[in-house]
């Protein structure tokens, strides 16, 4: 099957797995290498949402021109990897927070407004957020 | 109607009335009487139906087939001996009905009454029409059972508890021997068939294991029956109601020991060994019940000990073993029932009436109720044998049969002597009761002013009464051809002849009656005021069986059961987690060794599954360094460890198994992560440890490597090998045919094998049922009784800043994710659901997701959030998804198909395409809501721990022992 394949699409599949696989791997390396929580919570970033993609955009015009027919199966991944992957990084980020803000850490990032209550009623309503610095 | 039906009704009825009667509301007193009486009514006219078919020596059949292939069937027979009994028991059932109507007060809780009472109707019957001997003993387990709950039915007396307990005991064990001895019978004659036993002769009496068969038989005669040395438990279950003594101590349960010696009579007596044990056993209890009821000031204690002594009476008859005994045996047990019952129905009328059933309170009642006192007077004499009453004839053939010479002296004298010695007390203890009781002085000092019952209350005792007189006078007539069927069938050709009449004229038994009688006034005339007062006996006082019994009791099941745990036993949980490991390795090593043959090498090997193993063994190893010291970090290693497991079933093309393995997975360590809150907070790891905790360390390192790598190499042994030809050939050539799926799983899980499913989700909903149950009243130790550390912070730092939740205000983002997921998640789980029977996914595999669902609106929204919006009813999800399952199963059998046979086809939707639709399908559907019910359940006993403020448990005090501190 692979044999078949028109060399353009081979070119253009492997481009973007390979280098979605590469934006994932810098993203791992991140994790490891980088100093802080705060900074290193940003790097598997890489590997979901960029790196993600373009593997599945790969996937995804092989499957769909190999098969003959459209294939959504990419399309629905990629919206739930985006769609979740945040929330456990923001779970992890706003614990992470919490406790250095309680236990006064070194490391808190600084807070541009108060932090308590996130938002008043008003700005629920309105929509309109006031940044006040610290 | 036919035979085979009405005997199945005779047995049946009772049992579904007793379900019926259960489910009556509770203030149904007279629907719960009618039901009752109409059912012994309709058994009393069935079985008086079938007498001409049992008349002479005829025996009516009906087997309903249960287990063919294993010669297991539900067969009934009745003959003559049965058909008396099944009179006795649905007439005085009848009468019992009508008694307990009036006597039962309406805060007693009536439906357990009337459902119980059927219950044991049923027992009863079962037992004495039981055609299969092991049958037999199940339906005499199943009237002790029964009778244990009607002798404790004011379970909150714990004089009634006792009773009940000792009764159970007593009765249960000698269940149990008869059990044993059945088997043994069936052993010595082939057959568990009673006709073919019965026709079996001296086989069983020439066997070597006569000697054992019959001491356990007799175990269990004498424990029913109430024969020296059991006789205790009878007086101590008089604590129950009194319809339920006159029932069960009069007509039916004791009764059930002396019909198993007469049913089997013709093939156990006759020996030397049956005579004597019998017969003085009998003798014994004669004498005994009879001496002890005189000095008892409780009127049901007096009939206790009476009952045990005329049930004395009829096994000294059945151990002489001559066929006129057995006559006087059969006839002495309807005997006994009418005047037994209607002595103890005036009992509880007097205590209705009065308040109290202490002779020594009780005096001159013949004034306030006459009629009462007539008919306790007439049933009383049948009870000493006065002529002209039905106690007399057959107390005249025991005496008769007493009398006749024997060549042995000891029998010779022995016999009439004390039979005529305990005609003598039976007789005082009957003017004790007639005399202390109605005549006399007005009574004083009494609760109540006594008066007549209302008249239906009495009309049962005036039925009996009614026998008792028509028996004494004309028993010819009115028991004869009764009484011959009964003989016949238990005496077959040997059937001698004997009189019914009232005069035999002046003869030795006559005599000794005639001395019993003038004795019995004479014991009585000089010391009924000294009588009046005694409570037990001056002789044989301080000898209780009931107090020996309960220091065995005490001695058997606390004292050495404190013992054997004491020895055997540990408060730590580690030394025998090793020594169950150390066992199994010792075990598997034993029969593993010399079977593990030759461990071919893998042929091939791929780099990439090889680097998951990797990642999933260190993520194992790792667990296990931290699982002591940090058991989060630990728990998240272990989900390691399960991902690369379900990498490795997809990677060998396991899909179902890889699904169902990762969903598991999640919910596992999920639920396990919120029981962490309750264990002892991380320990620190010490700085120095001794030598010898380092020794055991090293110990246990090496039994933890050794059983690990053990259970490796058998695994690989077993799956490196050629599998036997098993039945999985037939699921995959049969599925798509047979169960209309190409998701061959599926189609075992819910169609070849639905019924272990059925069992495997009912086991499923009992164990959420339980979870719920437990963590309902949760207990945690005292140190993790405190709200958490986090908690705590969360609180003050809400206070600091004046927020009413942290978390919520932290985590806004996030949860208002989670919260739009749900939807997500439902969809995939009916996707799951839908695709299950062809490709990988179930109603198992839904269930996980949808509860994965709710864990996600826990986590964002918190435990109050979830419950106040929860639409789910976890207990009629468990209860509806077995429900659709067992009836999707019925639905088969209903269309003539073995049950869980499923149906299907292919529904052509409009948009989503051919649908498969088999019944199949219904059934998972059952599965799934039990899944979802069962672990949102779980969730809610889990999470809502979190907001209760549960009470520490009481501090364990761990008792110090020698020794014990070197495990750890």
């Amino acid at each position: 099957m692979i044999a078949n394949l028109p060399l353009w699409l081979s070119i253009l599949v492997s481009a973007a797995v390979v280098l979605g696989s590469a934006l994932t791997l810098a993203g791992c390396f991140g994790l490891v290498r980088l100093p802080t929580f705060y900074l290193r919570i940003h790097a598997p970033t890489m590997g979901t949402s960029l790196g993600g993609g373009l593997i599945l955009l790969g996937s995804a015009l092989y499957f769909s021109l190999t098969q003959g027919r459209v294939v959504f199966h990419e399309l629905a991944i990629f919206v739930f990897v985006t769609v979740t992957t945040p929330v456990t990084l923001m779970l992890l980020a706003r614990a992470t927070l919490f406790r250095d803000r309680v236990e006064g850490g070194s490391a808190v990032p600084p807070s541009f407004r108060k932090p308590e209550p996130l938002a008043t009623e008003a700005e629920m309503q309105t929509g309109i957020v006031e940044t006040k610095a610290d | 109607m036919p035979t085979e039906l009405a005997l199945t009704l005779i047995w049946s009825l009772p049992f579904l009335a007793a379900v019926i009667a259960m489910a009556m509301p509770a203030g149904a007193r007279n629907g719960e009487a009618w039901l009752a009486g109409t059912v012994a009514a309709v058994g009393l006219v069935l079985t008086i139906l079938l007498f001409p078919q049992v008349a002479d020596g005829g025996v009516v059949h009906s087997t309903i087939t249960w287990m063919p292939a294993y010669g297991l069937d539900l067969a009934f027979r009745m003959d003559g001996l049965a058909w008396l009994f099944c009179v006795l028991v649905t007439f005085i059932g009848l009468l019992v009905v009508l008694y307990a109507r009036y006597y039962m007060s309406p805060k007693d809780p009536i439906a357990r009454f009337y459902a119980l009472f059927l219950a044991f109707m049923g027992a009863m019957l079962g037992l004495v029409m039981s055609g299969n001997i092991i049958q037999l003993a199940i339906f005499w387990e199943l009237t002790s059972l029964v009778s244990f709950l009607l002798i404790g039915y004011w379970y909150h007396r714990s004089d009634a508890r006792d009773g009940a307990r000792m009764a159970l005991v007593i009765t249960g064990t000698g269940g149990l021997a008869l059990f044993v001895a059945m088997m043994l019978i069936g052993h010595i004659v082939g057959s568990y068939d009673i006709d073919v036993v019965l026709a079996s002769g001296r086989l069983i009496a020439e066997h070597p294991l006569y000697p054992v068969t019959l001491i356990l038989f007799l175990l269990a005669a004498f424990t029913k029956s109430a024969q020296f040395p059991f006789q205790f438990w009878l007086p101590n279950a008089m604590t129950a109601p009194t319809p339920v003594s006159a029932y069960l101590h009069s007509a039916t349960m004791v009764k059930a020991g002396v019909f198993l010696m007469t049913r089997f009579w013709p093939v156990m007596a006759g020996t030397d060994m049956w005579f004597w044990i019998v017969t003085y056993g009998g003798l014994a209890t004669l004498l005994f019940g009879a001496y002890a009821a005189l000095f008892q000031r409780d009127l049901k204690g007096l009939l206790a000990y009476s009952t045990i002594s005329h049930l004395g009476l009829i096994t000294t008859l059945l151990g002489m073993g001559t066929p006129l005994a057995a006559v006087a045996a059969i006839f002495h047990i309807a005997n006994h029932a009418t005047f037994k019952a209607s002595l103890f129905m005036a009992v509880g009328i007097i205590d209705h009436e009065t308040g109290t059933r202490d002779v020594r309170k009780l005096s001159g009642l013949r004034r306030s109720m006459p009629f009462t006192a007539t008919l306790a007077i007439i049933a009383s004499g049948a009870m000493a044998g006065v002529p002209l009453l039905n106690g007399f004839l057959s107390k005249e053939m025991f005496f008769t049969e007493t009398a006749i010479y024997d060549p042995n002296v000891f029998v010779n004298l022995s016999l009439p002597i004390v039979a005529t010695l305990a005609g003598m007390l039976s007789v005082a203890y009957s003017i004790k009761f007639v005399h202390g009781v109605f005549f006399g002085p007005e009574p004083t000092g009494l609760e109540k002013t006594p008066h007549e019952p209302p008249a239906l209350m009495r009309r049962p005792i005036e039925l009996l009464v009614l026998a008792c007189l028509a028996v004494g006078i004309i028993p010819g007539i009115t028991i004869g051809p009764y009484l011959a069927a009964a003989v016949v069938s238990v005496l077959g050709g040997d059937t001698p002849y004997y009189s019914l009449s009232v005069w035999h004229g002046f003869n030795l038994p006559l005599i000794m009656s005639i001395i019993a009688l003038l004795g019995g006034v004479a014991i009585y005339v000089p010391y009924y005021r000294r009588l009046r007062g005694i409570d037990g006996d001056p002789l044989l006082r301080g000898l209780r069986g009931q107090r020996i019994f309960e220091r065995l009791l005490i001695t058997a099941t606390n004292r050495w059961a404190r013992k054997m745990v004491s020895v055997f036993g540990t408060q730590r949980l580690q030394p025998q987690i090793f020594i169950v490991v150390l066992l199994a390795l010792a075990a598997g090593v034993g029969a593993g060794w010399a079977r593990m043959g030759n461990l071919p090498l893998p042929s091939s090997f791929d780099p990439v599954l090889g680097l998951v193993w990797i990642v999933g063994g260190v993520s194992a190893l790792a667990a296990a360094w931290q699982a002591k010291f940090h058991r989060l970090a630990a728990m998240i290693l272990m989900g390691g460890a399960g991902l690369a497991t379900c990498i490795t079933f997809a990677w060998f093309s396991a899909p179902d198994l890889a699904l169902t393995q990762l969903l598991a997975e999640i919910a596992t360590t999920v639920l396990i992560l919120l029981g962490l809150r309750w264990l002892p907070k991380r320990l620190p790891v010490p700085e120095d440890i001794s030598i010898g905790m380092r020794l055991r360390r090293y110990r246990d390192v090496i039994l933890a490597a050794a059983v690990g790598l053990g259970t490796g190499l058998a695994s690989y042994a077993i799956m490196t090998r050629q599998a036997p030809e098993g039945i999985s050939e037939f699921f995959l050539a049969n599925a798509y045919t047979e169960g209309g799926g190409t998701n061959v799983v599926n189609v075992m899980l819910v169609d070849f094998r639905g019924f272990d499913t059925l069992g495997e989700i009912t086991v499923l909903g009992v164990v959420a049922l339980t979870v719920f149950g437990l963590l309902r009243r949760f207990r945690p130790a005292p140190d993790s009784a405190d709200r958490p550390e986090q908690q705590r912070v969360q609180a003050d730092f809400a206070e600091a800043q004046g927020s009413a939740n942290v978390a919520a205000d932290f985590l806004r983002i996030p949860a208002l994710i989670m919260n739009w997921m749900f939807p997500v998640v439902m969809t995939v789980a009916i996707y799951m659901f839908l695709r299950g029977h062809d490709l990988p996914g179930g109603g198992f595999i839904a269930g996980i997701v949808m509860s994965l669902g709710f864990i996600l609106q826990y986590m964002a929204g918190g435990t109050r959030w979830v419950e106040d919006r929860l639409r789910i009813l976890p207990v009629l999800w468990i209860g509806w998804g077995l429900l659709i399952a067992l009836l999707t199963g019925l639905g088969a059998m209903a269309l003539g198909f073995p049950f869980l046979t499923s149906a299907f086809a292919y529904a052509d939707i409009p948009l989503i395409g051919k649908v498969p639709m088999a019944t199949a399908l219904l059934f998972d559907l059952g599965v799934f809501a039990l899944v979802v019910g069962a672990t949102v359940l779980m969730l809610i006993a889990l999470a809502h721990q979190s907001i209760r403020r549960p009470k520490p448990a009481s501090t364990p005090q761990p008792r110090k022992r020698e020794g014990l501190d070197t495990w750890n």
